[in-house]
């Protein structure tokens, strides 16, 4: 029974958020005109799909708990593979994964008050880390040479206009950037 | 006909101009990288790729992606022959006989097969794509609104019903895909959805932004969780290419045709591509082939099907791009948008606007398919060493192409913010088992359904059933609920017969 529930748990959050965006679209202020089908119709008649999906397959899961209907690749995959599969994917590590969001987060985050490369160095230092790599040497020459080249790249070639930061970090980019020759 | 001789030899002396060689020569190598590398799928390569084509004319930025689309479909081949590692999902049909070949001694000449299917696949992919071309833009000068609609909504069902390991999970999120791309200001009544009171959500969402999300950081975070650790590779001693002989060829003749014409069609249908041609092709040789009894013991003909199909959807999902717009798979879709930053609308009209540019284009088409079988001869050893290479590191570069080609499009740091929230959602998605290709593709062709969708009941005084009575369209949606039904009257026999057996 536990299983069951599991399995219709992503199905029925999906459901209510469907239901929940329902209501907002029918909500949706516009100026009506006579025999137009507005701009509210289109994310309804989504909404009302993917709820009419979510209440088969609940009811799928409950009445019968076995797998749903599978799309052609993989109804060609079971019939096809004589033997040589692909090797299964080593374990998660959850707490690692939660990490490196976070790292990925705070990294976006700091962006702006301390400029490209000054929030870049130690987030590619910290990635490369994480991921299990230890070869300090290496680290240094991914993260600093790495972001320079980027930086020199997306400013000098590309002319994308990077975060430069703030205050004391400011000045450490545009140090960087008169020494490389960019404008 | 001489006409399109005439612009096609137009289009190759454009291509000898050294910055559209030099693009299309980058283009190849990165496009074989990518897919050798198991972290990095084809889709994400071009993703990634796009942001270094903003400040690029436009010829050599399109003639850069498709060099990387085309030889995406290549290396990740050698990868599953020589160590089991598909490179690319479309890559896994190649396990099945490539790898088997492979361990019984005879590596070279499964790779040299490999690249025999490729080279046939493309060229022959590459000529329907000049010849249908412009007769396809000719007709789709005569479809409106209707037409439109139900071609797009063919797309969405195929990737639905084709793709993934479940047809609700599809379902669930093409319509997620759908929905978000309705955040923003409606285009006819100009009124505000699902803004929440954001203002960045007032231009909308960026299928862009979903896209390098869901497809490039999803997979990194992905990796991350699994400590970056791909499976050991296999020793291999000698890496060498031996072509098959023109007598071995010509006895497997009807699996290179048939992988072909498959792969041009897959290709052609909006939504499925390469990996969906690849197992149908192998699919359909299990069914139908003259050695289907063997497929599976290391024979030429399961290395052929499905190394053919997969090259030729390339040319295939080209023609729906050029002539209507609309993008068949994800890396013409970033071709789509790469065409549109520069400022050129690909549709029915581009024959005659813009004839250079799509012929050079198409030139660049057979270009990239005899060079990456050179480099393929000539190079897959030097090129399957970056296997050696740490992933982690190259996930960290991946992640930095992806913030700054989020950065890039609209100097905005929430894009970027957008893209890591994508990226878990990507994460997510693949975790709980629903497929990212239906999002993506609801996010690019959303709109496009929607606009044709409500000009049509415009037009009709919101007669639906216009859609079924127009003898074009009508074809098509029917077509198209056919696709997506099909799996469920498959599950429902497939139900009954269990419960025929449970009461023997």
């Amino acid at each position: 029974m536990s299983t069951r529930l599991a399995r219709a748990l992503p199905y029925a959050l999906v459901g209510l958020a469907s239901a929940y965006l329902y209501y907002v679209a029918a909500h949706i202020e516009y100026e009506h005109r006579a025999g137009t089908l507005g701009p509210d119709f289109w994310p309804k008649l989504v909404l009302a799909l993917a709820i009419a999906v979510c209440l088969f397959e609940i009811a799928r899961v409950a009445l019968s708990g076995g797998r749903g209907a599978v799309g052609e690749i993989a109804q060609l995959a079971e019939r096809a593979a004589p033997g040589e599969e692909a090797p299964a994917p080593p374990p998660e590590s959850l707490p690692r994964l939660a990490a490196g969001i976070a790292l990925t987060a705070l990294y976006v985050w700091l962006l702006g008050p301390l400029g490209f490369f000054c929030a870049t160095v130690p987030y590619l230092a910290a990635f490369v880390v994480l991921g299990g790599y230890r070869r300090r040497g290496v680290v240094a020459a991914v993260s600093g040479l790495g972001t320079l080249l980027m930086m020199f790249f997306f400013m000098k070639v590309v002319y994308v206009s990077l975060p430069l930061g703030e205050g004391a970090f400011r000045e450490v980019t545009l140090f960087l950037m008169r020494t490389m020759g960019i404008r | 006909m001489v006409e399109i001789f005439q612009n096609l030899g137009h289009g190759f002396v454009q291509l000898l101009e050294p910055v559209n060689l030099l693009s299309l020569g980058v283009g190849l190598v990165l496009g074989l990288l990518v897919a050798v590398l198991p972290g990095l799928t084809l889709v994400m390569g071009v993703v990634l790729a796009l942001p270094f084509t903003y400040s690029m004319a436009i010829t050599p930025s399109i003639i850069l992606l498709t060099a990387m689309y085309v030889s995406g479909t290549y290396a990740g081949a050698w990868t599953s022959i020589l160590f089991r590692v598909p490179g690319e999902p479309m890559d896994v049909p190649l396990l099945w006989d490539g790898y088997t070949m492979a361990r019984r001694g005879r590596a070279a000449k499964a790779l040299g097969w490999t690249l025999a299917a490729a080279l046939f696949g493309g060229l022959c992919t590459a000529t329907a794509m000049v010849m249908l071309a412009q007769p396809v833009a000719k007709i789709a000068l005569t479809f409106s609104t209707a037409e439109y609609f139900a071609l797009i909504f063919f797309g969405l069902t195929s990737v639905v019903s084709l793709g993934g390991a479940s047809l609700a999970n599809g379902l669930i999120s093409l319509f997620a895909g759908l929905m978000l791309a309705t955040v923003g200001v409606d285009d006819t009544y100009g009124s505000y959805r699902f803004t929440f009171g954001v203002p960045i959500l007032r231009d909308g969402i960026d299928y862009l932004v979903v896209m390098v999300g869901a497809f490039g950081l999803g997979e990194v975070f992905m990796r991350m969780g699994q400590g970056f650790k791909s499976a050991p590779l296999e020793s291999v001693d000698k890496v060498s290419t031996q072509l098959p002989t023109l007598r071995e060829a010509w006895a497997v003749r009807s699996t290179f045709v048939r992988g072909t014409l498959l792969g041009i069609v897959v290709g052609i249908v909006p939504g499925a591509g390469a990996t969906v041609a690849s197992f149908l092709s192998y699919g359909v040789e299990s069914q139908y082939g003259r050695r289907r009894h063997e497929l599976g013991n290391g024979i030429p003909d399961g290395i052929v099907a499905p190394q053919t199909a997969a090259t030729a959807s390339v040319g295939g999902a080209m023609i729906p791009l050029i002539t209507m717009g609309i993008p068949g798979s994800g890396a013409t879709a970033i071709i789509l948008g790469a065409f549109m930053l520069h400022g050129l609308q690909p549709g029915a009209q581009v024959f005659e606007t813009s004839s250079h540019i799509v012929y050079a284009v198409f030139a660049s088409v057979f270009a990239a398919v005899i060079g990456m079988c050179v480099i393929g001869y000539l190079a897959t050893r030097t090129l399957v060493r970056v296997l050696e290479f740490p992933e982690v590191i190259i996930s960290a570069y991946v992640v930095m192409c992806c913030i700054l080609g989020a950065f890039a499009a609209r100097n905005s740091i929430t894009d970027v913010w957008l893209i890591v929230v994508f990226g878990v959602v990507g994460y997510l998605c693949d975790r709980f088992r629903f497929p990212i290709a239906p999002l993506v593709l609801g996010v690019i062709l959303g709109p496009i359904a929607e606009t044709n969708f409500m000009t049509t009941m415009i037009s009709y005084d919101n007669d639906w059933t216009v859609l079924f009575t127009r003898p074009i369209s009508g074809v098509i949606m029917f077509l198209a609920i056919a696709t997506l039904v099909y799996p469920f009257v498959r599950w429902l026999r497939r139900l009954r017969r269990a419960a025929r057996g449970a009461l023997i």
